[in-house]
């Protein structure tokens, strides 16, 4: 089992040199006199922006307070979505009565896309943060709940039977294998999840919010303020990322024991 | 002497909706305390899912288990199974594979480490404690599964072709370490093999199985002392008998 | 030794089947009687299924109150989604074999794929309305991302996840680099390749109807944002249906082509 702790160094000197190139042309394709250059500003005055935004206020806040409200946001609607869906999966994978009365419904309300929730989450829970807990939570809490009920039916009975045969009683059996078990699936359906919800926050931001991320963008749209919005889909980008990198962090510690070694 | 398990008219008969299909025939089986009783026989009709009844895993359709006098009707800890596939919880590490057993039964911790560390060292798995199971080789992974049933000390042990997924090297070498690990430590077990070297190598009696639906054929006492030689006379003229009479595999 | 009835496939089936739509015929009847008998919520907040389901017929012919027809507005939506859709997948596939197939390509695209990645397509809603303006164009490159960077993901994963066994029985076999791309890496493939195609069919529908909330004037996702102005949850629901049920179809085609790509390996 070979960790490659070895950092690719020409990976990273083309990475690096993928980046510059890109950054060159973006700024080329906006310098003086072009068309592009009079609608979008150049990266130089984006990461200007970008500075100022931290210490000077945009709208409501400074940067660091959007960042904030729309994290908040996430991470709430994020961990309720997670522990209904696990809840939810492991419960039908589980046991058949209730995945034949749960299931349907859920099949039924499984096709409709998240976001289109967002007007109806309006009209039930008004202009607050409700509606937005609303949106993504149902971002969230139909990945978590898939994966985590496949895993719970696609536990191997044998083990099953090896838990009994090694004195396990029927109550024990649920805790100690069928849920221990799901644990790689539910982590799949958490990283999925936590991709969504933070495209949901953005999202319902965008649509109905009076700060965050998303409201950022929005807003600099209606002043016509480029360098905002520019600046907006950075830090959503940069978050974005952060929490992927997070929620992989936290999958490889805790299922170390299922990566498949290459062979 | 006093049969440690005692199994009378064992049948099994699986229905489904394409008709009944029947896999054990009529089978009594008793074996004697520290005795290895070794069912052989060709394919795969019936031995393993003998095992799973003998188990409690699978209920018979008709016959009786008892162990040490007690009638066996559930899985438990009295009569452990050692498995093909090996079946290792695969969340946890060779320590919390093996001390499974007493975990659950509510040993408490220190006597439970203990107990646990002895037998993976009898298996001689020493200094793997901490691996999982994805770490480790497939004769590893077996010195797990057989580990992991001694530790919880049962009356009986089952195995289940336990070594039928190995390459023909380590196969051998497990064969001889099943005798060591028996010498030391002695146990009823009832092994289940299709390799006529293996049962010869291990066995005290060999009892000779058909196809389906699944009987004795023919008992077979082995009288050859131990550890035994392959290219022993007696050993070769058994291993001649005994192949004579087996059932071509289906 | 007690008998344990073995399961008969046919007694345990019908039993689990008739909870099923007991569970769904209850759902209903408790939103029925929650709203037409009980009256706990109001016609503006909750409407019952019974009204929902007059209003879906209904809107097959009345324009009224958003100006088109169901018909018409799901036709949008699907001409929106599915030209950024297209794109997303034409770009998307190709890209993602050949990143995970030639190294090049790996290095250079993947920093800056990575870059992309995390942003959410409906982000660049406004960028793209300042380019190109409020009309089909914005929308179509906001799901052209969303549905790309789906695409790109799976193929890529595709592409890595064969066999290093397979490809050296091409290579003693005397395959070129591209006869092995073309002939063992993107079958294997192909299974992640679909699996990628239906969440960007996912990614991209969800998308539309965000962009279409924002800035359309036609279209499913218009359709509802106007009832919430108006006050008709009814046609709301209306609207989710019927984008629920077109995802549904779309999601469906796609696993038809499947079993008809991949039927001929297995």
């Amino acid at each position: 089992m070979k960790k490659r702790k070895k950092i690719n160094g020409v990976r990273v000197g083309i990475g690096a040199a993928a980046i510059c190139s890109f950054l060159c042309l973006w700024a080329f394709a906006t310098r003086e006199g072009t068309t592009l250059g009079i609608l979008m500003p150049g990266p130089v005055e984006v990461f200007t922006h970008l500075v100022e935004t931290t210490y000077t206020k945009v709208g409501p806040l400074t940067i660091w307070g959007h960042m904030f409200n729309s994290l908040r946001r996430v991470l709430v609607g994020f961990t309720i979505a997670s522990c209904c869906g696990i809840l939810l999966g492991l419960a039908m994978g589980w046991n058949r009565t209730l995945e034949a009365i749960f299931r349907p419904i859920f099949e039924l309300l499984r096709p409709i896309p998240p976001l289109a929730w967002i007007s109806l989450a309006i009209v039930w829970f008004g202009l607050g943060e409700g509606g937005k807990y609303f949106i993504i939570f149902v971002s969230g809490f139909s990945n978590v709940t898939i994966n985590v009920y496949t895993g719970a039916k696609s536990v191997d009975p044998e083990l099953i039977g090896a838990a009994k045969m090694l004195g396990c009683s029927e109550r024990r059996i649920f805790p100690s294998i069928v849920i221990r078990s799901s644990v790689p699936y539910i982590f799949t359906g958490l990283q999925i999840a936590i991709s969504s919800s933070w495209a949901a926050v953005v999202a319902a931001e965008m649509v109905r919010s009076t700060n965050g991320i998303g409201w950022m963008i929005t807003a600099g749209q209606s002043v016509g303020n480029m360098e905002q919005i520019m600046v907006g889909i950075i830090v959503i980008g940069v978050i974005g990322f952060l929490l992927s990198t997070f929620m992989r962090g936290v999958e490889s510690k805790l299922c170390a024991w299922s990566r498949v070694q290459d062979s | 002497m006093s049969k440690v398990i005692e199994c009378k008219n064992i049948s099994k008969t699986f229905e489904s909706v394409n008709g009944d299909f029947q896999v054990i025939g009529d089978i009594s089986i008793e074996a004697d305390q520290n005795e290895i009783l070794v069912l052989f026989g060709p394919g795969q009709c019936g031995k393993t899912t003998l095992l799973k009844v003998i188990a409690g895993l699978e209920p018979a359709t008709s016959g009786t288990i008892h162990i040490n006098g007690k009638e066996k009707t559930k899985p438990g800890p009295e009569c452990g199974l050692v498995y093909q596939t090996t079946a290792l919880f695969p969340w946890l590490t060779t320590m919390g594979n093996v001390e499974y057993g007493p975990k659950v039964q509510g040993v408490p911790k220190k006597e439970r480490r203990a107990r646990a560390q002895k037998y993976i060292d009898l298996v001689g798995l020493t200094g793997f404690e901490k691996s999982y199971p994805i770490q480790l080789s497939g004769g590893m992974r077996q010195r797990v599964g057989i580990a992991r049933v001694y530790c919880n000390e049962p009356e009986v042990m089952l195995m289940d072709e336990p070594f039928g997924h190995l390459d023909a090297q380590t196969r051998y070498l497990m064969q001889e370490e099943l005798e060591r690990i028996w010498q030391t430590e002695k146990r009823t077990i009832i092994f289940v093999t299709n390799n006529i070297e293996e049962a010869l190598y291990l066995a005290d009696r060999v009892l000779v199985m058909t196809n389906c639906p699944a009987t004795i054929k023919k008992e077979f006492k082995i009288d050859l002392p131990r550890p035994r030689d392959y290219t022993d006379p007696e050993f070769l003229r058994l291993r001649q008998e005994i192949t004579s009479i087996v059932d071509p595999a289906e | 030794m007690k008998h344990k009835t073995l399961k008969h496939s046919g007694n345990k089936q019908w039993k689990y089947l008739i909870m099923s739509v007991c569970s769904i015929v209850t759902f209903l009847l408790v939103w029925e009687v929650c709203t037409d008998v009980l009256h706990l919520t109001t016609p503006t907040t909750l409407p019952s299924p019974v009204r929902v389901f007059s209003t879906f017929i209904d809107k097959f012919t009345n324009t009224k109150p958003d100006g088109a027809t169901l018909q018409v507005h799901t036709l949008e939506s699907m001409k929106v989604a599915l030209s950024g859709y297209f794109i997303g997948v034409v770009i998307g596939v190709p890209l993602g074999i050949a990143m995970a197939w030639f190294k090049p390509v790996d290095y250079f695209v993947t920093p800056l794929f990575d870059l992309l990645r995390p942003v959410p397509g409906i982000a660049w809603l406004p960028v793209m309305i300042v380019l190109f303006g409020i009309g089909l164009l914005s929308k179509a490159m906001v799901i052209f991302l969303s549905a790309f960077i789906a695409c790109v993901i799976n193929s890529y994963s595709g592409i890595k996840n064969t066999k290093p066994v397979h490809l050296w029985v091409g290579q003693t076999f005397g395959a070129s680099n591209l006869q092995l791309l073309f002939k063992i890496a993107i079958p294997t493939a192909l299974p992640m390749i679909f699996t990628g195609l239906k969440v960007a069919l996912g990614a991209s529908w969800n998308a539309l109807i965000a962009a279409e909330l924002l800035a359309a004037t036609k279209g499913l996702g218009f359709m509802i944002n106007q009832a919430r102005g108006i006050y008709r949850p009814d046609v709301i629901l209306v609207g989710m249906i019927a984008v629920g049920i077109t995802g549904a179809i779309l999601g469906a085609v796609i696993d038809a082509l499947q079993k008809v790509f991949i039927k001929r390996r297995r």
